[in-house]
């Protein structure tokens, strides 16, 4: 009889969580579920479990039990305060190798991306960057099942399925917003379990000198309700405006395609699709955009979608619940005066 | 002396991919290989900042032959050394893989000749995983600084690097002892339009090219697919959604094409609750 | 300053790989000389574009082993000819094949441009040239009235040779910087040529085409409704696993008239006859070009002391014939042998290099040019060619095809009508001879 343990980093900064974390949560609760009927005939236990790192964070410990977490090993230590690679992937790794799980889900975040890497290499196990899909699967050859991870490649014109046959844990990191978010339960009770990892002198080198906080813009597409994004078809930067002013009525934010970035008409945290943010609002309203896969497979996931696009052929319209071909220069500014109409007419 | 070692990555250029109408496979014949466009900005500032402190950049690239002219335009931007691991027994290598071979080689040249700084890009574009650098980092066990957008400062008496890096909520100012490793967004440097002798000198550039028998010494164990944990389970084109309705504004009208969309968002219970939260 | 030593020097500079200048490189190359071949795009030939088919003539000519060195070519041109559009959505096809088209290798292949330039400025390198890629020449370098060399954009980017062979296509800033011409190629005489490349299964196009595989093709003139009556001609040639249509139009009335060329190829793509060949088909890639249709009275002078011009900065090309390729080709290959001579004497002077212009009117290049000299100017002149005779054939032989039940000898009025209704029978004859007057150059 062994323990299957299906393991979510929990990662916070100053305090806050990033809402990848649970919807991790949730997925491992799903994983752990798939091989629930295998692991009882084994006689197996399956356990889906937390780990945390931080200085003063155990309330965040107690909030991740409530998404589904049965235990939460909590790592809580002065030096751990900010994020660096280093004492984080070292004390990480101390702790896996403690425990053993099976598998590991860390948010495809800046910091998750950066600290997976380093986690899995010092584990000299698998890792599957950026994954859209997670499953347990049967293999052949494998007794037990096996994390099949699914991810775009090739700018999302290709989905590849990965494997780690033989190392432990198996790693995947995640994507914001492409899994939803677990059940809340207030009832829910699990188990703290303070784990101590001592780090060396030269662990903790590196160090933080200053935070800048851009004074700028600080635009949140990832988790923006309403998304209104602009393509190459607003023609010049001053396109815009027109975006800008729609996503404004509806209170939502303006989105971009990889090519307005790239020309500077934008700047790169608007960006969705592969090589920006993955989104998932209620309402995404495409306009100009012709709908590169790399596109697509960071918005294919909004719960309704409205393209516009003189193009009738334009790849985008596959996506869209529904799709007006025609002039965005003249369907923008007459739904932008329907949308005041219907919000004037609500109060 | 300031010693800068870039590694870098030919990769097709994703923008220019196609799928074949017919088998719905990836054509990579016709598409452009292009530097992993991270890479070349990370070279960029490898360059600054030989020309700040007087040194040279050392370029490593892994894969066929063919990655030569990847390592003749790195030296057109201004690299001094290159040399390529190219052998079969490589082939097949996942990210862990990787990570070890361009460890060992880095470790090699080290000896020989110490590095600085070790520059990678933030991530290759056409596989996106961002985890060769770390790994690298790991098992050189460099302090790493990912997502680096400006080198503030590289002393080389005091041996420290300081390295602004943004993060999704703020940039950070981290300090780091050399030697370390950091990965690069493009805004770290400019790529440079390189003067006509230099881009001379690159086309008839022949980089070292490094095998398995060496000059770097390989434990077989952990190289190509024998070394790589992961494998390709399967492969397939992203599933088609179903395409939805499509109204055309020219002629139903502009007004018209509107209330058509907005009655489907009606009906999903989408716009109610939006226009109906916004003040 | 730069001393002598620190100098960039090559025996012979060659401005732009594309065919012309590919062609002069590997010629020079070959005749021991040390060559930089300056190209401005990321790869040779990299802004080119073209229909396309390729001639093989002059592949030949330059490099006599071509198909051993596996050129990327597409299916052969195994029928050739002209389509006829009619405005009421009829097809009237006057095409050849087997014959001369049966030849093997075939006397024209379809290519595309991207490709095969890259290809064909291998052989340049593997002769010995050093292609210099991402760079474009700006000036000329003078020293004493003679080219000396070129300036590039890039810094320290002088590079000195006692002969330019300047290849620069249709843009021809230094055809000008060397005082052969005093002004751009003529908008009026450019034609703006635009296509779409479309991914169609290689037994769709098979099947369409009526191909029995992909080692035969189609090459075709489309005239008639094609470019909303104005003076244009449109093609379709078959690749292997793709269509590539378009059309030319001359570029001065597209600005006249305000148009958008990519709605001119939409509408023709729409046409009845065209669309259903393209049906289905994945768009690959849309580009357009300019064409120096201008002919002979358009030519610059074609030497100076140390530089010589060939291809389309030298407007060499014949719009009829759709040859432009095979002139650029053999021209660099005679500019090349007269710099190889030159090389051999001392002598680099505007007197040595007229050698060169002696060179093409011994060929079909000048004489061509020379025959052609008043085609542009009928086409400017006669538009109809381009409207009504295209409808008018369709009509006829719609009619002498069709039995309605009345006597031929109102079915011949008829058709006479439908032909007098569009143009009048003095100046049908009239356009005959000034047809005539700019083909055979009478």
């Amino acid at each position: 009889m062994s323990a299957r343990r299906f393991w979510v980093f929990i990662e916070q900064e100053g305090g806050k969580v990033h809402q990848v974390s649970w919807e991790l949560l949730g997925v491992a609760s799903r994983l752990a579920s798939e091989v629930k009927e295998e692991a009882d005939a084994a006689g197996d236990t399956v356990h889906v479990e937390c780990i945390l790192l931080g200085n003063q964070v155990e309330s965040i410990a107690r909030e991740a039990v409530k998404y589904g977490a049965e235990r939460v090993y909590l790592i809580d230590e002065p030096e751990l305060e900010n994020y660096r690679n280093c004492p984080y992937y070292k004390s990480i790794v101390g702790v896996v190798r403690k425990y053993g799980p099976e598998v590991m889900l860390i948010g495809a975040t800046t910091l998750g991306r950066d600290l997976a890497g380093a986690v899995a290499t010092a584990l000299r196990t698998g890792l599957t960057a950026d994954c859209t899909g997670l499953e347990m699967g049967e293999v052949k050859g494998s007794k037990q099942r096996l994390l099949l991870a699914t991810r775009p490649a090739f700018g999302g014109n290709i989905m590849a399925t990965i494997l780690c046959r033989h190392s432990r844990p198996q790693m995947s990191s995640v994507r914001p917003r492409v899994f939803p978010m677990p059940p809340y339960n207030s009832d829910a009770v699990g188990d703290i379990v303070r784990e101590e990892v001592p780090l060396d002198e030269k662990d903790t080198e590196a160090c933080i000198l200053d935070f800048i906080h851009d004074q700028a813009e600080s635009v949140d597409i990832e988790y923006a309700d309403v998304i209104v994004s602009g393509g190459r078809g607003l023609g010049t930067p001053e396109g815009f405006k027109l975006i800008e002013e729609l996503a404004h009525e509806l209170g939502g934010v303006v989105g971009a395609s990889r090519p307005c970035v790239d020309a500077g008409w934008i700047s790169y945290a608007h960006q969705v699709g592969q090589s920006g943010r993955t989104v998932r609002p209620k309402l995404y309203i495409a306009a100009g955009i012709s709908g590169a896969l790399q596109h697509k497979v960071g918005m294919q996931n909004s719960d309704f979608i409205i393209a516009i696009n003189s193009d009738p052929n334009a790849p985008i319209f596959d996506v869209a619940d529904i799709g007006i071909v025609g002039d965005l220069f003249e369907v923008i500014p007459a739904m932008i005066k329907e949308i005041k109409a219907r919000k004037e007419a609500l109060a | 002396m300031f010693h800068a070692l870039v590694a870098i990555k030919q990769v097709p250029d994703t923008t220019n991919i196609r799928i074949d109408p017919e088998t719905g496979n990836l054509v990579r014949e016709g598409v452009p290989a292009i530097m992993n466009p991270y890479d070349t900005h990370a070279l960029a500032a490898a360059v600054e900042w030989k020309r700040k402190l007087g040194g040279k950049v050392s370029i490593v690239s892994m894969g066929p032959p063919s990655f030569i002219v990847t390592i003749r335009e790195a030296v057109e931007l201004g690299a001094d050394w290159g040399c390529l691991i190219s052998d079969r027994k490589f082939a097949g290598a996942d990210t862990l893989a990787t990570s070890y071979v361009l460890a060992t080689v880095i470790q090699t040249i080290h000896e020989k000749d110490p590095i600085d700084v070790v520059f990678f890009g933030k991530q290759a574009i056409d596989g996106d995983t961002a985890q060769v650098g770390p790994g690298v980092a790991v098992r050189l066990d460099l302090p790493i600084i990912t997502y680096a957008v400006k080198i503030r400062d590289i002393d080389l008496v005091k041996r420290h690097i300081i390295v602004e890096r943004k993060t999704e909520k703020w940039t950070e100012v981290v300090e780091a002892p050399l030697p370390a490793l950091v990965t690069c967004e493009k805004e770290i440097a400019e790529v440079p339009f390189a003067p006509l002798p230099d881009l001379i000198r690159s086309l008839r550039y022949d980089p070292e090219m490094w095998t398995m028998d060496g000059p770097a010494v390989f434990d077989t164990e952990y190289i190509g697919v024998r070394g790589s944990p992961t494998i390709v389970f399967k492969m397939g084109t992203p599933p088609l959604p179903e395409a939805g309705e499509k109204i055309n504004s020219r002629e139903v009208g502009v007004e018209a094409a509107i209330a058509t969309a907005f009655a489907k968002a009606d009906a999903a219970g989408i716009l109610q609750p939006i226009l109906g939260g916004v003040k | 300053m730069n001393t002598n030593a620190e100098k960039i020097r090559f025996d012979a500079i060659v401005v732009g790989a594309g065919l012309a200048g590919s062609a002069a490189a590997m010629v020079m190359a070959r005749g021991g000389m040390n060559v930089a071949l300056i190209e401005r795009g990321q790869k040779a030939g990299g802004k080119n574009y073209f229909g396309g088919a390729i001639y093989t003539h002059a592949i030949g000519e330059v490099l006599p082993d071509y198909m051993e060195r596996k050129p990327p070519f597409e299916r052969p041109v195994t029928e050739a000819g002209f389509w006829f559009l009619s405005k009421e959505g009829g097809l009237t096809r006057m095409t050849v094949q087997g014959g001369k088209l049966a030849n093997e290798p075939a006397d024209a292949y379809m290519a595309s441009r991207a490709v095969f330039d890259v290809w064909w400025a291998e052989q340049a390198q593997k002769a010995g040239a050093l292609l210099i890629p991402k760079t474009s020449v700006v000036d000329v370098i003078w020293d004493n009235g003679q080219v000396v060399g070129v300036k590039t954009d890039r810094a320290q980017g002088d590079v000195y040779a006692p002969v330019v062979i300047v290849c620069e296509g249709v843009n021809n800033i230094l055809t000008q910087k060397l005082g052969l011409i005093d002004h751009d190629l003529e908008p009026a005489h450019m034609a703006l040529a635009f296509k779409q490349v479309i991914a169609l299964p290689m037994d769709t196009i098979n099947a369409r085409f009526g191909l029995p595989d992909d080692q035969h093709g189609l090459a075709a003139s489309v005239l008639g409704d094609v470019s909303l009556g104005l003076p244009g001609m449109g093609f379709v040639y078959t690749n292997k696993t793709s269509v590539s249509v378009g059309l030319g139009v001359m570029l001065d009335t597209v600005v006249e008239y305000k148009l958008k060329p990519y709605e001119i190829l939409q509408r023709y793509l729409r046409h009845p006859a065209i669309a259903p060949l393209v049906k289905g088909g994945q768009l690959m890639e849309y580009g357009a070009h300019l064409i120096p249709e201008g002919g002979y009275r358009d030519m610059p002078r074609l030497y100076t002391g140390g530089a010589m011009v060939a291809g389309d900065a030298a407007s060499m090309v014949n719009a009829l014939h759709w040859e432009g390729t095979n002139m650029a080709i053999v021209a660099g290959k005679l500019a090349a042998e007269t710099a190889l001579e030159a090389r051999a004497q001392g002598n680099f002077s505007a007197e040595a290099l007229a050698q060169y212009e002696a060179r093409l009117k011994e060929r079909f290049i000048l004489q061509d040019m020379k025959q052609y000299r008043n085609f542009a100017h009928f086409l400017e002149t006669h538009p109809n060619f381009m409207d009504a005779y295209p409808g008018f054939l369709n009509d006829a032989l719609g009619q002498f095809f069709s039995a309605y039940g009345m006597p031929k000898k109102t079915l011949f009025k008829n058709i006479l009508g439908s032909l007098t209704s569009r143009r009048q029978l003095m100046k049908v004859v009239g356009d005959i001879l000034s047809m005539g007057r700019a083909v055979m150059g009478w």
